[in-house]
């Protein structure tokens, strides 16, 4: 793939390092998720689940790749150089996803959460002024509102089965719980997104609406979300120090490339 | 695009009915009632009476086809997460969710025969029932992934084309499915290996390697040559073509192929034989796939143990499916 040298309409010179922290946070989360999810290609607990999670990961690998391809144009690169050679130290990813695969209870509780958040989001993305940006998030949002639904019905079915299904559901809560807020706790670089419009809500707004959203669905099914965890919240720790999970990934997705980094593949 | 499954409708209940084999009548008028209607070309829906032999014969062909399907997951699997770029590792996930859907789509074929779909996975676990001797070997480089998916699939394809006109009617419907999805599986794989045989030098090599590695598997694997008189799944026209013919069929189609991306196949024996429009090459090792499919192939051990690991640790996933009413695993 070549990559094309004229800056998106929309994207105001000197804003660049700001919203390549955007989308690269966007990109990497979506990427990320979409590595974890696509572990259970094949080994679902059932046929049928197994369908569905494929058809999930390769919507967020979709997404990642229209993000990188977005940033890929701003700074005149690859989307997959960007996707694959970066040092797994300079990956901008929530500390949510950095939570492997885990059980079936892990996977629901992290795609239900994640997915929850990364909808408030969106949604507040789709007025960006990015022109380009806010018409990807609108044909993501799409997509995403099917995954809402799949992970809305079995953190349902989990809670309401009293034994292993619920004890499995709470202790996955607990353990990926306190690093969903990273989701959306406001970037480095915050106030130039902010200003420019390009991320018309700030963070701690967007985490007010979340909680506002999912705190009475949990509450219904008599869960609740354990505290944020501080490095959750702290703009500097939300996505950096990603631990050996993430680089047990990273050697293993960046291992076919790291041959031959200038091959074609 | 046309749905495939939309061709061929099934007869109303009324004209079923009307079959001869369909009346109440003595076994052996039924018997040869059937017979006369399956040789006449007449297909035959999960519904209609059958002979007990032809219910067993189906059932075993599409229960191996079944646990092939799911099997074959797993070799390409272990590459998902090693895909090279983002549009490779699409592709592969997008073609191994295919093969899932294939094991469920002809699991349910298998299912309306009368065996669960629960017994069929527990034979498959414990060795009691067969998958395609290409599942049984291990995969080494990324080359392996361009050439099963271009390769395998296509000898798989050549197979299974020959099915969508089976007398058995639920099988050839799933199959012009499953035809239509492999196909792009195909080009998926093709497209692989012409990257790496058009790559670096390391690349071209690293595809030849894979290549040498599983040509014997691909010679073996639409089995020995059989006397057509003697096959029963040819009499029931469960299936169309000996194995000889689907061999010489993939030769034919993909030999020319594979040279004319500049690749060799390790066979010195291997060549047209114009007079007689026959493909001739070193007689495959029959003894390997005979040892290969019943679980003895360097990676059948390791492929079932996984399977068993992980339908185990979720099983409360399943209990909890089942509780709610839904469908078993």
């Amino acid at each position: 793939m070549t990559a094309r040298a004229e800056r998106p309409p929309g994207i105001e010179p000197g804003l660049g390092p700001a919203t390549r922290e955007l989308l690269l946070a966007l990109a990497d989360d979506d990427f990320v998720l979409g590595f974890a999810d696509s572990e259970w290609t094949g080994i679902a607990p059932h046929l049928e689940e197994d369908v569905a999670m494929s058809s999930m990961a390769q919507d967020e690998l979709g997404h990642a790749s229209a993000y990188y391809r977005l940033l890929a144009d701003l700074v005149s690169d690859d989307p997959d150089r960007i996707a694959y050679d970066r040092p797994a130290e300079a990956f901008r990813h929530n500390r949510l996803v950095d939570h492997g695969r885990g059980d079936w209870a892990r996977t629901m509780v992290r795609r239900w959460l994640y997915d929850t958040a990364n909808a408030i989001r969106l949604e507040a993305l789709a007025e960006s002024t990015s022109r380009p940006l806010a018409e990807l998030v609108v044909k993501v949002r799409r997509e995403e509102s099917y995954h809402l639904l799949h992970g809305e019905a079995w953190l349902d079915r989990l809670a309401r089965h009293r034994g292993e299904p619920r004890r499995r559901l709470v202790e996955a809560i607990e353990l990926v719980g306190p690093d969903a807020p990273s989701v959306l706790t406001a970037l480095p670089s915050e106030a130039v997104l902010i200003d420019s419009g390009i991320q018309p809500v700030p963070g701690a707004d967007l985490l007010a609406r979340w909680s506002a959203r999912i705190e009475p669905v949990l509450a219904g099914l008599g869960l609740s979300l354990p505290a944020a965890s501080p490095a959750a919240l702290d703009p500097d720790t939300a996505r950096s120090g990603h631990g050996a999970a993430f680089n047990r990934l990273w050697t293993e997705f960046s291992s076919v490339r790291a041959l031959d980094p200038e091959a074609t593949w | 695009m046309t749905d495939p499954l939309a061709l061929d409708p099934v007869l109303p209940e009324r004209e079923r009915s009307r079959l001869p084999f369909n009346e109440d009548r003595p076994h052996d008028d039924r018997y040869r009632a059937f017979e006369d209607h399956v040789l006449a070309g007449g297909k035959v829906e999960a519904g209609d009476w059958m002979p007990d032999e032809y219910r067993t014969s189906v059932l075993r062909f599409v229960e191996m086809h079944a646990n092939s399907e799911l099997m074959g997951v797993l070799p390409e699997r272990d590459w998902i997460l090693r895909a090279p770029t983002l549009r490779r590792k699409l592709a592969l996930t997008a073609k191994i969710q295919d093969e899932v859907g294939h094991a469920q789509l002809l699991y349910r074929v298998a299912e309306d025969l009368g065996k669960p779909r629960e017994a069929m996975i527990d034979d498959l676990l414990a060795g009691r029932t067969k998958f395609h001797n290409v599942f049984h070997y291990p995969t080494r480089t990324w080359a392996d992934i361009g050439v099963i998916a271009w390769l395998v699939d296509a000898a798989a394809i050549v197979a299974q084309q020959a099915l969508r006109d089976s007398s058995y009617a639920p099988y050839a419907r799933t199959m012009k499915k499953i035809c239509w999805e492999e196909s792009v599986h195909i080009m998926h794989g093709r497209d692989v290996v012409v990257t790496l045989a058009e790559g670096t030098p390391e690349q071209r090599a690293m595809v030849q390697e894979a290549l040498d590695r599983w040509w014997p598997p691909l010679m073996q694997m639409h089995g020995p040559r059989s006397e057509r008189e003697k096959d029963r799944d040819l009499h029931w026209r469960i299936k169309a073509k000996t194995s000889e013919e689907l061999r010489q069929e993939f030769l034919t189609i993909y030999v020319p192929r594979v040279l004319e991306l500049g690749l060799s196949l390790p066979d010195p024996e291997l060549h047209l034989d114009a007079a007689a429009g026959q493909w001739r090459y070193t007689e495959p090792d029959w003894a390997e796939l005979r040892s290969v499919v019943t679980g003895h192939g360097p990676a059948s051990e390791a492929r079932i143990r996984f399977r068993r690991v992980q339908r185990e640790e979720s099983r409360w996933v399943r209990e909890t499916i089942l509780v709610a009413g839904g469908a078993a695993a």
